[in-house]
Order: C-alpha cells, then structure tokens, then sequence
C-alpha cells in the first residue's frame, strides 16, 4: 500500500468527501433541461448512456419524460429498477407483446388500485376478468351508446351554454375589466372536470342528489391511490362511497332503474340496477363488489377523458393551422382525439406481474416480478411513430378509426396504446372518445354560433423554465386551462 | 402454471390498516439514511408487514416475524448478488466450499489480530477509515496471499458497490468484477499445480475460474466486520463511561460486540422474496413479492428486548451464542445482523466443519477491539469531532464512516 494509503482509495472510490447532492440520498435534484434533451447521468464504459432510478421521482422527469424514455428503449429497452423493485418495458412491440399475452404477463392483484377501488376487474385475469367485464361492458359501447349520444351531447351543450347565462361554476370564468367582451374561461373547471363525470353517473344510474357528494368522494380515491401519502383519505372515501352504495343496491334489488333515450323509450337498466340483480358463480355481487366497480367505472371514466378534452385543446391551441382545419372539418376531431392520445395521453402505462421467468433483450425477469409497461413510452417510439415527439393530427401512421381490441397494424397505419390493446383493452375507450369529440365538436359550435374567438390565455397558464413559451404537458394531463374568449367580430 | 391464477382473491385495505404516521418516501429519506430507528418503529408498532407502494415491497419489521423469514426457506428465496447485478451464471460463488470456509477461518483466527495490530500502528489519524474499513481487505488479501495494492484496493471497494442500484457505482462494480476476474485468472493458473492453501490455490484446485474468484468475492460478507467495529468504537469514544468499563474488564469486549450487533446492526435489513403465494402476518403476499426484514427494527422490538432503544453491556434477555433462527440457544433471543447470512439452521456445528461467519466476525472484531484497548490506551476522540452513523445510500451499510482520534 506504499503508492496510496488505503483510506484515500476508501474516499476516491465511495466519495465520502464529495458534498455533492447526486452521492447522497435517494432523492436527487435533477437539472430542469429544455424540453426533448436529456440531462447527463453517466456513461457505461462503452459508451451507453445510464439511467438513474432516482430520475422517475424527479420533477424533470415528470415535466420532460421524452428524452428519457428515448435513451431507455435504445439502451435499456428492459430496465430493471432495484430501487422501485421493478422493470420498465418501455418499446412499442414489447408493450404490445406483453399486454397480448395475459397469461404470461398477470394482472393479479398487486396493483396500487386495490386498497381504494377494491378488487376489480383490472386485477382479474381470463375468465373471471372476462365475466365480470362483460357485466357492464356493453352499456360503453355500440347500440346502447349511440342511442345515448343525443343526451350526452344535450349535457354539453347546457354546461357550455352556462358559460354565457351567468350560471357557470364559480371561479371558471374570469371577465376582463377594461373590455367586458373578452374573458378567461377554466376549461376544466368550467366543463371538462365534471362532464366526464356526470356522463358516467347517468349511465350508472347514481341519484342525482348525491352528486356533490360523489365529487368529494371520487377526488379524495383519485387522489388516495396506493402509493400516494393520502391513501388513507381515499380509503376513507372509499368506505363512504360503499355506505351510501349498501343502501342503495337494496333499494335497486327490489326496484330497478332504467337508462331512457332521447324518444323516452327504455334502453335497458343503468349499470348499478344490472349489477344489483347479476348472478355470477351462482351468487348476487356485494356491496361491496359492486361499489368497487362504481369506482373503477367512474375512476376510469372521470380523470382520464378530462385530461383527453384538456390534452387536446391545449395541443390544438398550439397548433393553430391544424385546430382551424379541425374547425373547418368537424370529422377531424377524432383524428385529433387519437393523436392526443398518441401524443399525451392521461395514463402513463399499466402494472403487469410475470408468471413465469422470461428473458426480454437479455435481462431475465423473475416470476411474480412487477414489470411497468410503459404506454407513454410505447406511443413515442420512433419504431412505430415517425417524428413521435411531433403534434400532428394529419400523420400517416395513426390509426384513427375504429378502436380494435387486438390493436390495428393496417396500410402502415398503427394503433396508440393509450387504451392498451388485448383482453384488458380500456372498456371505456369508445365511450371516452365519444364524450371528447362530442364535448369538444358542441363547444366549437357554440363558439362559432357566438362568434368568439378562442385561444390559450398564457398569463394564466404555467410557463416553462425559460419563463415565457408554456410548459409542456409532460406526465398525464394537465392540470387545469385558460382559454381566452374575443369577440372575433372586432 | 405457477402463479396464474383465475380466481380471486385478494385484501381491500381498510380505514385504519393504513398508517397515517409515516409516508413511503421517509422510508428512502435523508433521515432514514442517518437515523431509520424511529421510523421503522413507526412500522414495528402500528403496521408490522407495511406496504410500501413506491419501492414494491413489505417491510416485516417484529422480531419474530422477521426470524420466522429466515428459517423459511420453502417460502422465501435469498437471491444472490449475481443475480441482483445481472451476473448470475457468469461464475460461480465457491463461498460455500468447505475448504473455502476454513481458509477464510485460518486467515481470521491465524492472522487477523496480527493484521489488526498492524493497521492500527499505520494509523495516522481516523480510525474507520484506516482501520476498520481496510480490515476487511487486508484479511482477504491475506487469505488470498498476494500483496495488497492500491490497484486491488480500488477494485475491491468497487465491487462491493456492484448491486448499487446508483447507476455510477454499479457500473464500477460490474467493471470491478471484471477487473478482478482478468487480476485472478493468472494467478489461478500459476497456482493449479501447487499444494499452497491460501485462497487462489484453493479455488484453482476445484476448478474456480477468473470470473468464479470475482463472483465468491463478491458474495462475501464484508461490511459486518467493518460496521460492528466503527459502530462500536464510535460509541465507545462517545461515551467515557462505557470505555472505562470495557477498559477495565477486557471479558466485556464479547457482550459489547454482541450488544452492538443487536442495538445498531450495520446491515440494517434484508431481502428476500417469496417462492409462491404465502399468506402471512395478516397479509396475502404473493408470488415474487419482495419483503424486507429490518433487523433495525427487529433488534428493538419491545415484546423481545427490555428498553431495547438502550445499549446495555449486561443485559440479562440477550443470547450469548450465534442466532439459530427461531431456535434459541438458552431460551434468548440473539441480536439479528444479516451480513453474515441466513442463520444456520443446524442444532450445533459438527467438529470437522469452520465455525460459522457469524462466529468468526464476532471474534476477530473481539479480537481486534482488545488489540486496540492494549496498543492504544489513551484513544480519544480528536477534538471537535462528532463521529456519528449513518448509510451513504439507501441499502448500503449503517455505520461510522469518520472517527478521527488521537492517541492520547
């Protein structure tokens, strides 16, 4: 040991004198780095770049996700996290093969879900999974949606209309002083929070009366899930919600209610009538199994489409020529619809379990490991998605048609997976896209029958570091939108 | 189909299951790095098998919960840090060859309180880091008779870092490992044909290669030895009382050696993972699940230890002898320090085999503790210093990493 006391290699290789912030802890400040370029965590000695676990905690990834899952499906298309005990599956046909194969990647329950919703569906796998999904699944889709369509557009087109007549929320609109023709509308407060929301309680036949109350309860799940430090809020929320619900499913046992179509005629039950009185294995459903339904149903159904209306708005805002083609050609919405998913969509990805080990690119997963598939990832894989980083309602390699479960690859043309694809294929996804684009096509209309102009009003909305263009969307949906609202006739 | 499963079964967690004393991330914070007893007590008390949603495990935190763990291997796997650095298969671990085990026995019971005078008479200033930290290296260079070099010295404390899930320090330990395998493949040639018994001669003689050498490294427990000495010493400089009484009853060395493995284990938890869907501690765990057993929280448990938060040379409810699981050498618990592995689930060891790692620690850092008391007797801290514990990074060793003294 004569070239170099051994406590000065102790010090060299472990840094214990090093005060820097990245040889500490398990938190890490990363640099805020201007959208699409990723900061530096280290090379592999040949050259690969690293990925530091500590990143997916960190605000910049939360703002600015892209680069990185760029660097992870170049480089780590597996990567195994030891400090989340899990693997991050982050390219397109990997996300694909997996969601695919439901018995080699399970869904049983291990989910962050599962304290606040209960046991659902998501958590199920093969027949059960297709038992209970089929419970409902129908009232989402087809006959028993369209024949719907009239009254979810009639709910817009009232709550847009109140924006007008003085009876919008409280705090959604903002009318400028010195010119009363101009004035800030909070798109979610103002309709997308709650449009979602009230869609999905009319088809589940949740009273009216116990609206307000439900808003509390399905915040306080949204935001108790697993992980968070308020689950114990949701958990509380939870149990209200399933109080109230005991009540009512005796009421409903004795005295179904039934969903009506614009001509007043029946459909069928609403969903909490037909849960009351199903049979499955021989035996009624619970309360409680069918309150955890209520929240998968409204949790899916709640959050998720009001990010999709805010997402796309804010996109198209920024897109100024592609929102007017849009607006000259309604049709367009749903391309629009599809490509904000594409491109933001409101659900990062989906927990699947191993069932036996696998072996992806190299790295072995051990059976029963938590395997993060990576939606927002799979959507901006340039193996897929030309120029993924871009907004473009126009580009040849979306699928924008008809949501297939088992995914659509056809002329060159793909499917997002922002629904997923396969057996766990987003029950809700044709009901989500109806209420965007209905939502969206009513609001148009009625700025167009006003003659309003209509724009993002920057002052209100967050910039980004450089302090003056708008922050990116980054993670999920954005958390609110001001729109400007002129009278385009001056 | 191991593991699919159909049909359902699971736990809602209830009002009340969950905690409202403590969050996920304290469990990875700043302060849980320097001090995680009240927080894991936090779990002892109100949560016992707690889940932790952001780092995907189940913290089992009462001591005999977290014994049962151990002895359970139908249940719960150990997995290798091979396999957690992603070597697995790439060379064997010979740790379990019994002439392995009696060379590492030889170099600690032979040489080690030599090597121990010596570093210490090296010493210029700092006690962890020129001491107990280098003990560990010195010992295995011993082992391995070969001269301990500075080159050796990096590579060494590199690939202690190789399951580091820091990016940086993993890749020097995966480059470590390397280095060490292409540092050994020689030597291991040289040595095939000769009768030496040190550590290469050995595994040249089962076959061992470079990357086998690197691998049972690795797999060595290094960081009890180094943590039980500096966590320790640094009580013992803090605390003139307590040294007096040492100083003064060299018998008591043993008891402070073992009351510092309970009170403040440098491996402060465990891993393991269940082999299939176990119900236990109330919970459903299933399949792959990772548990973690905090012997931080273990050592403390109150229904175990009497005032378990004091450290206490002559406590009457601590065993004398090694941990054997739940299985309790004159009916006590022992403090529960996982470096040196699974507890041996034997009911005694037989005469042709090397005591246990356990065994060994123990006594070299005895040994090692008494050589200090008689070569420096007028130790004391240096002025203005506040040695103090705490891990570098979450999951790597709790122990003092700076005790600068004077010789008096």
């Amino acid at each position: 040991m004569s070239a170099c006391p051994f406590h000065q290699v102790l010090d060299e290789t472990l840094r214990l004198s090093d005060p820097s912030p990245d040889a500490a802890g398990a938190r890490r400040d990363f640099p805020l780095m201007p959208v699409g370029q990723a900061c530096d965590m280290g090379r592999a000695s040949d050259g690969t770049p690293l990925i530091d676990p500590r990143l997916f905690d960190s605000a910049e990834f939360q703002r600015n996700p892209y680069p990185y899952y760029r660097i992870m499906r170049d480089h780590h298309p597996v990567f195994h996290d030891t400090l989340h005990n899990c693997y991050w599956v982050t390219r397109y046909a990997d996300v694909e093969a997996g969601y695919l194969d439901d018995e080699g990647f399970n869904t049983i329950p291990k989910g962050m879900s599962n304290g606040v919703l209960g046991n659902t569906q998501l958590e199920l796998s093969g027949i059960e999974h297709r038992r209970r999904r089929n419970l409902y699944g129908r009232h989402l889709v087809g006959q028993a949606l369209d024949r719907r369509i009239p009254i979810i557009e009639r709910l817009a087109a009232e709550m847009i209309a109140s924006w007008f007549d003085g009876t919008a929320p409280d705090g959604s609109i903002v009318v400028d002083e010195r010119d009363p023709s101009r004035r800030s509308v909070e798109l979610g407060k103002a309709f997308a929070n709650e449009f979602p929301i009230r869609v999905v309680c009319q088809v589940l036949g949740f009273p009216d009366e116990a609206r307000s109350q439900f808003f509390y309860w399905y915040s306080s799940m949204m935001n108790g899930l697993g992980g968070s430090e308020t689950a114990h809020l949701g958990i509380g929320a939870r149990q209200d919600l399933e109080d109230y619900v005991a009540d009512l499913v005796a009421q409903r046992r004795v005295q179904p209610t039934f969903l009506y179509d614009d001509a007043g005629d029946p459909i069928g039950k609403d969903i909490i009538s037909e849960l009351c009185t199903t049979v499955v294995d021989g035996d009624l459903l619970s309360a409680e199994e069918i309150t955890s339904n209520i929240a998968l149903v409204v949790g899916g159904g709640g959050e998720t489409t009001r990010g999709a209306i805010l997402n796309m708005w804010y996109l198209l805002l920024q897109h100024r020529d592609q929102f007017d083609r849009v607006r000259a050609d309604p049709t367009l919405w749903d391309a629009a619809f599809h490509e904000t998913l594409r491109c933001a969509s409101s659900i990062g990805g989906q927990p699947r379990h191993t069932t036996w080990d696998v072996t992806i690119h190299g790295v072995t997963i051990p059976a029963g490991s938590l395997v993060n598939m990576v939606d927002f990832s799979a959507n901006h894989d340039d193996r897929v998605f030309a120029d993924p980083e871009r907004f473009d309602v126009f580009r040849p390699d979306l699928h924008t048609g008809k949501i297939i479960r088992s995914g659509v690859d056809r002329d060159g043309r793909r499917s997002h997976m922002a629904f997923g694809v396969g057996p766990h294929l987003c029950p809700g996804a044709w009901i989500s896209q109806q209420e965007s684009v209905l939502g969206s096509r009513v609001l148009a209309a009625a700025l167009d029958a006003r003659r309003v102009r209509v724009g993002i009003d920057v002052d209100r909305m967050p910039a980004d570091i450089d302090g003056t263009s708008l922050a990116p969307i980054g993670l999920g949906a954005i958390r609110s939108l001001w729109l400007t609202l002129e009278d385009a006739s001056r | 189909m191991s593991g699919f499963r159909t049909y359902e079964v699971y736990q809602r967690t209830r009002p009340g299951e969950t905690t409202e004393w403590i969050k996920p991330r304290q469990l990875t914070s700043d302060a849980y790095l320097v001090d995680p007893y009240p927080l894991v007590a936090i779990l002892r008390e109100h949560t016992p098998c707690y889940r932790d949603w952001p780092g995907n495990a189940f913290w089992v935190t009462r001591y005999d919960d977290v014994t049962s763990v151990f002895v359970d291997d139908a249940n719960f796997e150990t997995r290798s840090r091979a396999q957690r650095c992603g070597r697995d298969g790439w060379g064997r671990d010979l740790g379990e060859e019994l002439e392995v085990l009696r060379c590492l026995e030889r170099a600690a019971d032979q040489q080690g309180e030599a090597i121990a005078r010596r570093v210490l008479s090296e010493m210029e200033g700092d006690l962890a880091t020129e001491v107990f930290a280098r003990l560990p290296f010195e010992l295995l260079c011993t082992a391995m008779a070969v001269e301990p070099t500075t080159d050796l010295a990096r590579t060494y404390l590199h690939l202690r870092r190789a399951t580091s899930w820091e990016p940086a320090a993993r890749r020097d330990g995966l480059d470590a490992l390397d280095r060490l395998a292409a540092w050994a493949a020689p030597l291991l040639e040289q040595r095939r044909s000769g009768d030496g018994d040190d550590l290469l001669s050995i595994v040249a003689r089962v076959g061992g290669s470079g990357a086998d050498l690197a691998i049972t490294v690795l797999e060595m427990d290094h960081d009890t030895l180094h943590g039980v000495l500096a966590n320790l010493w640094c009580r013992l400089l803090t605390e003139p009382e307590l040294m007096d009484e040492v100083r003064g009853d060299p018998l008591l060395v043993k008891a402070a050696v073992l009351e510092t493995l309970r009170h403040r284990p440098p491996i402060v938890s465990a891993d393991r993972f269940t082999r299939h869907e176990v119900e236990r501690f109330g919970r459903l765990l299933p399949e792959g699940a990772l548990v973690r057993l905090s012997a931080a929280a273990a050592n403390h448990d109150p229904r175990v230890f009497t005032d378990p938060d004091v450290f206490d040379l002559h406590r009457r409810d601590l065993c004398q002898r090694e941990p054997r699981g739940q299985y309790r050498a004159d009916g006590l618990p022992s403090g529960i320090s996982f470096g040196t592995g699974a507890p041996s689930r034997h009911p005694a060891v037989p005469e042709d085999r090397p005591r246990s790692r356990y065994a060994i620690v123990r006594d070299l850092a005895s040994t090692t503790t008494r050589a200090i008391l008689e070569d420096a007797p007028q130790l004391r801290p240096a002025d203005g210093a506040t040695p103090t514990l705490r891990s570098l990074r979450i999951g790597e060793p709790h122990t003092c990493w700076s005790l600068p003294v004077v010789r008096g």
